[in-house]
């Protein structure tokens, strides 16, 4: 059966900030120097053509834009600057919006007023939350050691079922969408068999791709992965250390450095503050293939990061040094910055790639499994 | 027949040519034999006979033993018979009265036996030694060149030959059939890559053509008849009555040399009976497409603006059915209707549909670059597994669907297309084989007018005074079709400013008094070099066509005709020579 071309796909594709598709004239270079390419997966190249050609149903099915990693390499080496690392970053939010059923994810990435709007009403919404209805208000006694009494001036437990509920909305969406996703990509096409055995066997690449991003490694800039792992652990200890365990983080009780509650704050935040001033300079000087073109959501992202870490750590100092004012206040901003940058990336933007890497690393293993039996089956019936 | 000189002094050289022929030839041995001979006054051998002091040696003997004829046995006479005639000259020897034996090529590099290929050395010096003896004194001639010039073909490749030869002051006589100047890119709008207006191109052509006195237009004309040889032609143009007849007096002119620019003609679309072209309303051809981009109305039949369109290329090139070739200029052609529509709706979409992207030439891959990035959509079909068009369906927002099996995706695709172009190729114009015959030049299985050498000839013909430019050759581009009609136009300055042509003095001769007239020879000369005196009843050759290869030498049953230097006394002489050991 023939596929309709759709030729305006092209123009769908201008809002998500496409680059220089049309350039490419299918030569294959780029998939022979990219390391995550293999003859499954003939990425950047066929993404590539298909989008040329508006395949946009044969779009939705692929897979392999989350096998790259955009280290550039392929970049560098096309031979009509087609760019086809940025192509395959495009193709990622675009596939994201694909995902996404609430169409927020569209509205994010193609309209900067939709995400900035987003996030200054969540933040807006935060602000008035704690300081309007909170009863306390600004609590200027001290604890024993001298801190600041946070757990008074913004009851734990109330917070602590405020980031229940976010992270279960957000944890809602994101895993609906990864459900879509394996609609379009597995579910999809017909002639793929998996087995349920394949599914349990498989499921560990999921644990280990999400654990440490080994594959970033086989590019070959080894410090990208380096960085970006640091800068990923970092931040998920942190998630999970606010959002999963406030009680146990926030606390009133002022540890002694070595404590793991401190330790483990410092390692995320450590981790935060290296990724963050890396990719800020490398977005600034534009220094390799990577940071060579960034959309406005690469920035919006690590602007909104760069505040969270910087309230959290002045937070951290106020609160020790027992200064009640400038806590309150330094944790509403803290807040009005964290929740909407959570609400917002996680589920819907930049950050939603932390969900369906991995799991696309998981379905691609899937498929090849079954592709790779197909073949073999294939092989068989015709040598006999 | 010459004399036999009394007793000519042959002196004969034997090259070594380093080991080349020393390693198998013993060259002692034949220096001695050769001394022995009749008529040799002396041998002599040297390592290297064409270098400078071998060549010295010669010239200084033939000066100092007054030497009348010389021998040199060594390599092939194509590699080196003009360096010897030339030492013959500078030691003031008339240069034909040189032979050469061939005692690398055709015997040390064959053979392997050492005491054999001397044997066979001897014989070739032997020969070599007799048939010098009969060798002639040859002057070459020389004929007058008429600096008048005819072009047949006015498009833009005639235009610009005109002008050039014009333009140096010699007068031009310029043949066009159809009622204006300008050829087919009078029914282009803008051409490819620069997007230069075709009608800009032809003015100012146009212009200087008319106002210079030293050009005679003849529109609406053909040329009927031609006669005569380089620097002496005669022809006649007679003008069309637009049914293609003569009709008045032709007029006779005098010319020197002539240009061939009648250019290609479109294929016709409708042998492609799978494309409907002239069945489906739609389906159009690069040049209809031209035509509405020139009225400024891209439209479908039916006048609507088109939302998408679909160019498909090699319309009649590049297949086993029609044309192997491929005609150079369709495919940026394309790439600048891409433009051409775009500019015009923009929000049309358009695929083009390609074999292969033929983007060489200046400027061609940058504007290849930049219609990709104008999002073109830009498909690949195999060779053999054309595009199938058919209706669509009311649903559809199109009025065609195009199946492709895409081959750079493997997928099998539907495109949709309000309007259908079709790159239509060159081909040679119906006509051509009457000019091939008028003028006396070939053409491939084509039809294209062949070159004389196709690397090193681009212009020449193998028929002397008649050059072929633009795309009459094949197909080209403007800038390749201005570049070979300059090219000819200089080879033709070049010509009329030596005032007269030299002319080999190897050539054939009709003994008139006995040629019986039977005319056989006059069909057999491949370069139309024999005219026939009806008066006198003999056949005559013209000196400055005939190559002397001697086709006509053989046939004439009267033995009427002598080839210079290949004349059958120094022939026999020359074999009994190769035989004298044996016999
Ligand atoms: C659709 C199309 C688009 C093109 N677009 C471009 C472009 O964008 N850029 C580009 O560089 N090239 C383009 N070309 C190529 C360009 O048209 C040719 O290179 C150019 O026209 C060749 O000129 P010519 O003088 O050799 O031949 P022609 O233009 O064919 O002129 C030949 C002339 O000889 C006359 N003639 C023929 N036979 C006789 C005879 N027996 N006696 C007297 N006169 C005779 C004809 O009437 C005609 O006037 C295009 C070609 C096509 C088909
Ligand atoms: S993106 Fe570049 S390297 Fe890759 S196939 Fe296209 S032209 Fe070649
Ligand atoms: S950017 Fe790197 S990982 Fe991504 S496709 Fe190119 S080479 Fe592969
Ligand atoms: S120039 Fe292009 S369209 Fe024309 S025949 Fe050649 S390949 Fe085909
Ligand atoms: S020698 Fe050859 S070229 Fe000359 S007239 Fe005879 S056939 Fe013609």
């Amino acid at each position: 059966m023939a596929i309709r071309v759709n030729p305006g796909f092209i123009d769908v594709l201008d809002k998500f900030g496409r680059e220089n598709i049309q350039l490419c004239y299918q030569c294959g270079d780029c998939s022979a120097v990219c390391p995550h390419a293999d003859e499954f997966y003939k990425f950047p190249r066929k993404p590539i053509r298909q989008l040329q050609m508006g395949l946009e149903k044969k779009i939705e099915t692929t897979l392999e834009p989350w096998l790259c990693y955009y280290c550039g390499d392929c970049s560098d080496l096309c031979p009509r600057n087609a760019d086809p690392g940025a192509t395959m970053m495009i193709l990622r939010r675009y596939l994201s919006s694909v995902y996404d059923w609430t169409g927020l994810s569209r509205k994010f990435y193609t309209s900067y007023k939709w995400e900035l709007g987003a996030i200054t009403i969540i933040g807006l919404m935060i602000t008035l939350l704690f300081s309007v209805f909170n009863p306390n208000g600004i609590v200027t006694s001290l604890t024993p050691e001298g801190g600041v009494k946070v757990n008074e001036m913004f009851p734990v437990e109330t917070v602590n079922t405020g980031a229940h509920i976010m992270l279960i909305t957000i944890a809602g969406f994101l895993i609906s969408n990864i459900i879509r996703m394996w609609y379009f990509t597995i579910l999809k096409d017909k002639t793929l068999k998996i087995s349920f055995s394949s599914y349990v066997i498989q499921f560990r690449q999921l644990i280990i791709h999400f654990a440490t991003q080994v594959r970033f490694s086989k590019c070959k800039d080894k410090k990208y992965w380096g960085f970006h792992w640091i800068l990923m652990s970092g931040y998920t200890l942190m998630f999970i250390l606010i959002v999963g365990n406030l009680k146990w983080f926030q606390t009133d009780k002022i540890y002694l450095w070595y404590h793991p509650q401190r330790l483990l704050g410092y390692y995320s935040t450590f981790g935060l503050l290296l990724g963050l001033v890396y990719f800020f300079y490398g977005r600034i000087k534009k220094a390799d293939q990577i940071f060579k073109l960034s959309h406005l959501s690469d920035w919006i992202f690590i602007v909104l990061l760069l505040f969270t870490t910087v309230s959290g750590i002045l937070l951290h100092i106020f609160r020790i040094e027992g200064m009640p004012v400038a806590t309150y206040y330094t944790y509403i901003i803290h807040m009005a910055v964290l929740v909407p940058m959570l609400c917002v990336e996680v589920p819907f933007s930049k950050w939603s790639h932390l969900a369906y890497r991995p799991f696309a690393i998981y379905f691609s293993e899937l498929k090849k499994s079954a592709l790779s039996i197909r073949n073999r089956e294939k092989l068989f019936l015709k040598h006999n | 027949m010459a004399e036999k000189l009394k007793s000519p002094k042959i002196g004969v050289y034997i090259c070594w040519c380093g080991t080349n022929i020393a390693r198998i030839v013993d060259v002692e041995a034949v220096t001695q034999y050769a001394s022995g001979l009749p008529n040799v006054v002396l041998v002599k051998t040297y390592k290297y006979m064409c270098s400078n002091p071998g060549q010295d040696m010669i010239v200084q003997d033939i000066k100092n033993h007054k030497l009348d004829r010389v021998v040199v046995a060594a390599c092939s006479p194509i590699m080196h018979e003009r360096t010897f005639r030339n030492a013959l000259r500078s030691a003031g020897l008339n240069q034909y009265l040189l032979e050469m034996a061939n005692i690398r090529e055709q015997c040390s590099w064959v053979h392997t036996d050492r005491a054999e290929a001397t044997e066979k050395a001897k014989a070739l010096v032997h020969a070599a030694i007799r048939r010098v003896e009969l060798h002639e004194p040859l002057e070459s001639m020389s004929v007058k060149m008429t600096p008048d010039v005819l072009i047949i073909g006015g498009g833009i490749a005639g235009m610009t030959a005109t002008l050039e030869i014009a333009d140096a002051g010699y007068p031009v006589h310029l043949v066009e059939k159809n009622s204006k100047l300008g050829g087919n890119l009078l029914r282009i709008d803008l051409t490819a890559p620069y997007l230069y207006s075709a009608r800009d191109l032809l003015t100012e052509r146009v212009t200087r053509i008319r106002d210079n006195k030293l050009i005679h237009v003849c529109l609406e004309s053909k040329v009927t008849d031609l006669s005569g040889y380089i620097g002496n032609f005669s022809a006649s143009i007679s003008r069309l009555n637009g049914k293609e007849a003569p009709n008045d007096k032709p007029l006779k002119v005098d010319i020197g040399n002539i240009i061939v620019c009648t250019g290609f003609k479109e294929f016709d679309a409708s042998r492609i009976v799978h494309y409907g072209y002239g069945k489906l309303p739609n389906v159009i051809t690069s040049f209809e497409l031209e035509k509405m981009i020139r009225s400024g109305n891209i439209e479908t039949k039916e006048g609507k603006a088109p939302k998408y369109v679909a160019i498909i290329h090699c319309v009649g090139s590049r297949s086993r059915e029609f044309h192997s070739y491929c005609s150079r200029v369709c495919c940026m052609t394309a790439l600048k209707y891409a433009h051409e529509i775009k500019s015009a709706h923009p929000a049309c979409y358009v695929s083009d549909i390609y074999i292969d992207m033929n983007a060489f030439g200046k400027g061609n891959e940058e504007f290849y670059r930049r219609s990709s990035e104008a999002k073109t959509l830009f498909l690949m079909y195999e060779k053999n597994d054309k595009p199938v068009i058919r209706k669509a369906s009311p649903k559809d927002d199109c009025g065609m669907l195009l199946e492709v099996n895409e081959k750079l995706s493997g997928e099998q695709i539907e495109i949709p297309a309000d309007l259908v172009v079709l790159m239509v190729g060159m081909e040679a114009c119906e006509d051509a084989h009457e000019i091939a015959r008028l003028v006396n030049i070939s053409q491939d299985k084509d039809g294209w007018f062949i070159e004389s050498h196709p690397k090193l000839e681009p212009v020449a013909t193998t028929t002397e005074g008649i050059f072929i430019a633009g795309t009459c050759v094949a197909p080209k581009d403007i800038p390749d079709s201005v570049a070979q009609a300059r090219a000819a136009a200089a080879r033709i300055l070049a010509r009329i400013a030596r005032g007269k042509i030299e002319v080999d003095a190897l050539f054939s001769e009709v003994k008139e008094d006995l040629c019986s007239g039977c005319r056989l020879c006059n069909q057999l000369c491949p370069y139309s070099a024999i005219e026939f005196n009806e008066e006198e009843k003999h056949s005559n050759i013209i000196s400055a066509l005939c190559k002397g290869c001697g086709v006509c030498v053989a046939a004439c049953p009267s033995s009427a005709i002598k080839g210079r230097h290949f004349t059958d006394q120094q022939i026999l002489a020359q074999i009994e020579g190769l035989f004298a050991e044996i016999l």
